[in-house]
């Protein structure tokens, strides 16, 4: 060979295949995406030219590695251009050098002939240029580093490229008809113009004509079918829908497929992305809004930018333009849905109502067209805003579930028809409503509500409990909570427990002072004295026959252990983890209730005092 | 009793699979109650830790704080069982932030600090971690000269395993020299982070509206406005990013991008009302109140319409709201919490931060963010 390159060509395969390429199979990739650069160039040249590439394997009897002849009938090279495309070569062991100069045919197609040293130790290029002297050239190039350019003594008799690769004894499992289908059909399947494979006196044509979603087709049901099929066999999935895709900026169409499941929450979906028609990735995620993770695409882009990695495209002004435009698309589907079949939106509310409800909350026209439609958890059951909306005047809801559990089973029972907002988007979708349907009137609600939809009590019965009050408000004084008495429902519920997100919060951080050593006891102090929020409250409910009873009983200290019962019950009830100070109470009170029941006689702990009905054993 | 541990778990599965908000901070708190209720002190402390990453992440450090305590004290208790170890990156989390509660004395500061250098020696891990967090509680505090000293006494301690990512710590050198007007400085050491080879949970999401300032000080309106319209989007979310929302939101009175100033105060003004740290309430009313003294400088306005949470105390239906009374309320809010830090530090720092909206309103230069080609 007369030349050598001055860099180590293995410390750039090296690179290469460690640090840019997945697999050895993407020499396929380049191979094609230099021949589609070398067709194009040429259509400019030639208006009208179709332009072919094949691929022919050529086994050999003798068993020896076979030869694969890669050849397309584009611009080829002249002899600069070859000097340039070596120059590229000579300057690859620099990461970003490679980088900028996958932007230009040339230093792209000196690239893109390195990748073939991953799975060959020669390779022969034979050239003739369009724009050339009519001279036909070859390149001879090995894998260490050694190379030869001379004229062919072959000459070719149109202008084209032939690529000859001579697989070494280790990668033949690159060179087989299975995989070279395989490849070629990966990363060329939507390319414009025949891609052939010639095998075993063999020739196929590889690829359709063009991208599925541009085909003419008899009807709408029919295009419906096929492109469903087309999704089924690029992503394995039976998608229940698909949606156009096109965006002018970026030059951007193709076709989504709606998921027959909900996806895990805000996972993105992985599109596959096509440059140019050559694949770029099969895992792009920055294509779509960030609401739109109901659906799984495939585009074709002329005018984006991929990443260096060339695994998705460069976050630009051109593709928040396109991303802009696809989610466009996606939206007009949704609001054609909403007008023309609404049984079809309820459906996809019902799997992506994720989705929805995320778009409906950044877009204003949209959520009044479908906030109606939205499915909410109730006190009453589950029934969409519109329902709620005719039979209640005011839209309450919870934002937490703690907080829907503890008032949903009371308020059901009144007839309070308590929305769980503790779904995602929910809380925010519905305080949303009244900013954009000017009539609504939205209320956050909590536990602290409840007792103002409750009866108030006669003059008379309010004198009744007048002592159960005093000593109520007295025994739960050091715990920050205050005491009321109402009539509600169901009656087996004596008494309702209910603090603010403060009170909770200050619950939590009395058990971490309660646990932790004096430092951190000592810093939430601080912050406890610094939090704000209104006292909790006991509500007794005067419809429970205990409750009646107990505002009858004249024993002071009976009546104050059966309120620091019942108030412990009710943190119980009310899923409130106790502090020290109320599981103290507890402890005390279960012993002072079994001592009052064992009357006087029971022991010597007798701070129960003599209970009615005492049956002692003695 | 095995249904409770069920719904512990379904919880703490749902919470896991949402970003960080407050919604995934509520699932963990109810499943943390449920343990409590129980009396399971090893689910109560895994469920913790759960939590204390999801309300550090989620814009809730006064939670994380609640709960960390609770596992400190568990751990004095039953080290074996409860292992300091496991715990030392979210210890630091706590402490580097319980400096944004005014109503944590010096003296707490600073014994959390030194229980944390205890922990980490205890670990055999360096003192790097330690020292960034007593550079960045002295700078908060307005301690200058202490905050030099330390400054250079953290850069010059090697990284170990304890250490943050070199992304977090690059943004957190970035202060140092945004500070003291270094503003080239910044921008090339922020490089790996702005050409994307250097990232994590928060980064560049808080480099970004660091930058913001710096760049409009070196007249790269462009690239400050790239980074506005691509971090915005970053930050606009979680309440986690309150005081880069504030960033944002000077930039635009700065740039005279007032419409879009006021869309971001109405979005986020809900955040500031009740956020747990009173660091990031303070640079939110700043630049709220900065920006709204642009539109009153502006003139012929008195009254905007803004669509402001039921939870602001002047709240109006009809969402009419006087600039001047608005503006009045906002910097009152600025200045009383800069008041008690103030108190609390012994210093002037943030009656000076608080200043510094006036020379801001000496450097306005118009420069259009919107752009529809």
């Amino acid at each position: 060979m007369d030349h050598r390159f001055q860099v180590s060509l293995r410390g750039v395969i090296d690179l290469l295949s460690h640090h840019l390429y997945s697999s050895p199979g993407v020499y396929v990739r380049e191979l094609l995406q230099n021949a589609t650069d070398a067709i194009r160039a040429r259509q400019l040249l030639e208006p009208g030219h179709t332009g072919t590439v094949r691929l022919e394997l050529m086994e050999k009897q003798d068993g020896s590695p076979p030869t694969l002849l890669f050849s397309d009938d584009g611009v080829g090279l002249t002899e600069e251009e070859i000097h340039r495309f070596l120059a590229t070569i000579g300057e690859s062991s620099k990461r970003e050098v490679l980088a900028a100069r996958r932007n230009d045919f040339i230093g792209q197609f000196g690239i893109g002939l390195l990748s073939c040293f991953m799975v060959c130790d020669e390779l022969l290029v034979v050239t003739r240029s369009a724009r050339g002297d009519g001279r036909t050239l070859e390149w001879r190039g090995r894998h260490d580093g050694t190379y030869a350019v001379r004229e062919s003594e072959h000459p070719l008799d149109r202008p084209g490229t032939q690529v000859f690769l001579m697989s070494r004894p280790d990668t033949t499992e690159w060179f087989t008809p299975e995989r070279l289908r395989h490849l070629a059909r990966h990363y060329g399947g939507l390319l414009p113009f025949p891609v052939q494979l010639t095998a075993g006196g063999r020739t196929e044509r590889l690829n359709p004509d063009g991208p599925p979603w541009r085909h003419e087709y008899e009807s709408v049901s029919e295009r419906r079918k096929a492109l469903l099929a087309y999704g089924r066999d690029v992503f394995g999935t039976d998608f229940i829908d698909c949606i156009p895709l096109r965006s002018t900026a970026g030059d951007v169409d193709g076709v989504a497929f709606v998921l027959p499941a909900s996806p895990h929450f805000n996972a993105r979906q992985k599109h596959r992305v096509y440059l140019k028609h050559m694949l770029l990735s099969e895992s792009a995620e920055n294509l779509l809004p960030e609401w739109a993770f109901f659906v799984k695409c495939v585009v074709n882009a002329n005018a984006l930018r991929p990443t260096a990695s060339r695994e998705s495209f460069y976050e630009d002004e051109s593709l928040a333009l396109a991303r802009e435009a696809l989610g466009q698309c996606l939206r007009k589907y949704l609001v054609e849905l909403a007008h023309e079949d609404p049984r079809a939106l309820q459906r996809l509310i019902a799997l992506h109502g994720l989705s929805v409800k995320a778009l409906a909350l950044d877009d204003d026209d949209f959520y009044r067209l479908v906030v109606n439609w939205l499915p909410f958890e109730t006190s009453l059951g589950v029934m969409t805003l519109a329902d709620y909306r005719r039979a209640h005047p005011v839209v309450r809801y919870t934002p937490t579930l703690d907080g829907f559990r503890q008032v949903a089973r009371v308020a059901g029972a009144q007839g309070l028809c308590i929305i769980n907002a503790a779904y995602t988007h929910d809380a925010a979708l519905l305080e949303k409503l009244p900013q954009v349907v000017p009539d609504a009137q939205v209320e956050r609600f909590s536990a602290a509500d409840l007792p103002q939809s409750f009866e108030e009590l006669t003059l008379d019965e309010r004198e009744a409990v007048f002592p159960l009050v005093r000593m109520a408000e007295r025994v739960l004084a050091p715990f920050r909570c205050g005491v009321v008495v109402k009539k509600f429902f169901p009656a087996e519920v004596p008494t309702l427990y209910s603090a603010d997100a403060e009170g909770t919060f200050r619950r939590d951080a009395e058990r971490a002072r309660d646990e932790s050593d004096d430092l951190y006891a000592g810093v939430l102090e601080g912050m406890m004295a610094a939090a704000g929020g209104d006292q909790a409250q006991l509500c007794f409910n005067l419809h429970n026959p205990v409750v009646r009873r107990l505002a009858a009983v004249a024993d002071r200290e009976l009546l104050k252990l059966s309120v620091e019962m019942l108030y412990v019950q009710a943190l119980l009830l009310g899923h409130h983890p106790l502090n020290a100070q109320e599981m103290a109470l507890l402890n005390q009170g279960l012993l002072g209730l079994i001592s009052a029941q064992l009357g006087d006689g029971g022991g010597e702990g007798n701070e129960g005092g003599g209970g009615s009905g005492s049956r002692g054993f003695h | 009793m095995s249904d409770w541990r069920e719904q512990a778990q379904q919880l703490w599965e749902r919470a896991d699979g949402l970003e960080p908000g407050e919604a995934k901070v509520r699932l963990l708190e109810e499943a943390v109650r449920l343990a409590d209720a129980h009396s399971d002190t090893s689910m109560g402390y895994m469920l913790r830790d759960a939590l204390i990453d999801a309300a550090t992440f989620g814009g809730f450090p006064d939670k994380a704080l609640v709960a960390f305590a609770w596992c400190r004290g568990q751990q004095k208790k039953d080290p074996k069982r409860f292992d300091p170890e496991g715990m030392l990156w979210k210890q630091k989390w706590v402490v580097g932030r319980i400096k944004e509660f005014p109503h944590i004395t010096r003296k707490q500061i600073s014994d959390a600090l030194n229980d944390m250098e205890q922990c980490f020696a205890a670990a055999d891990a360096g003192r790097r971690s330690v020292l960034k967090l007593r550079y960045g509680a002295a700078r908060e505090m307005g301690d200058t000269a202490e905050a030099e000293r330390l400054w250079a006494a953290w850069l010059e301690t090697p990284r170990d395993h304890l250490t943050d990512c070199r992304a977090c710590e690059l943004d957190d050198e970035l202060d140092h020299h945004v500070d003291r007007g270094e503003w080239e400085l910044a921008l090339r050491k922020a490089r790996p982070i702005l050409e994307g080879r250097q990232g994590c949970a928060e980064i560049p999401h808080l480099t970004y509206g660091t930058l913001l300032y710096p760049l409009f000080k070196l007249d790269d309106l462009k690239q400050a406005r790239e980074l506005h319209r691509r971090g915005y989007p970053m930050v606009a979310k979680n309440r986690e990013f309150l005081a880069t929302v504030g960033e944002h939101l000077e930039f635009l009175a700065l740039t005279d991008n007032l419409s879009r100033g006021l869309t971001l105060l109405e979005k986020h003004l809900g955040w500031a009302l009740e956020h747990p740290s009173y660091r990031d309430r303070f640079t939110f009313y700043t630049a709220a109140a900065f920006l709204l003294e642009r539109v009153l400088a502006e003139g012929g306005r008195d009254v905007v319409s803004l669509r402001l949470p039921k939870s602001f105390p002047d709240y109006r239906a009809d969402c009419g709201y006087e600039v001047k009374t608005l503006h009045t309320w906002v910097h009152g809010q600025a200045s009383d919490i800069a008041a008690r830090f103030d108190r609390r530090n012994g210093t002037d720092r943030f009656a000076r931060l608080l200043a510094r909206n006036q020379v801001l309103a000496s450097e306005v230069r118009p420069f259009t963010i919107d752009s529809t080609q």
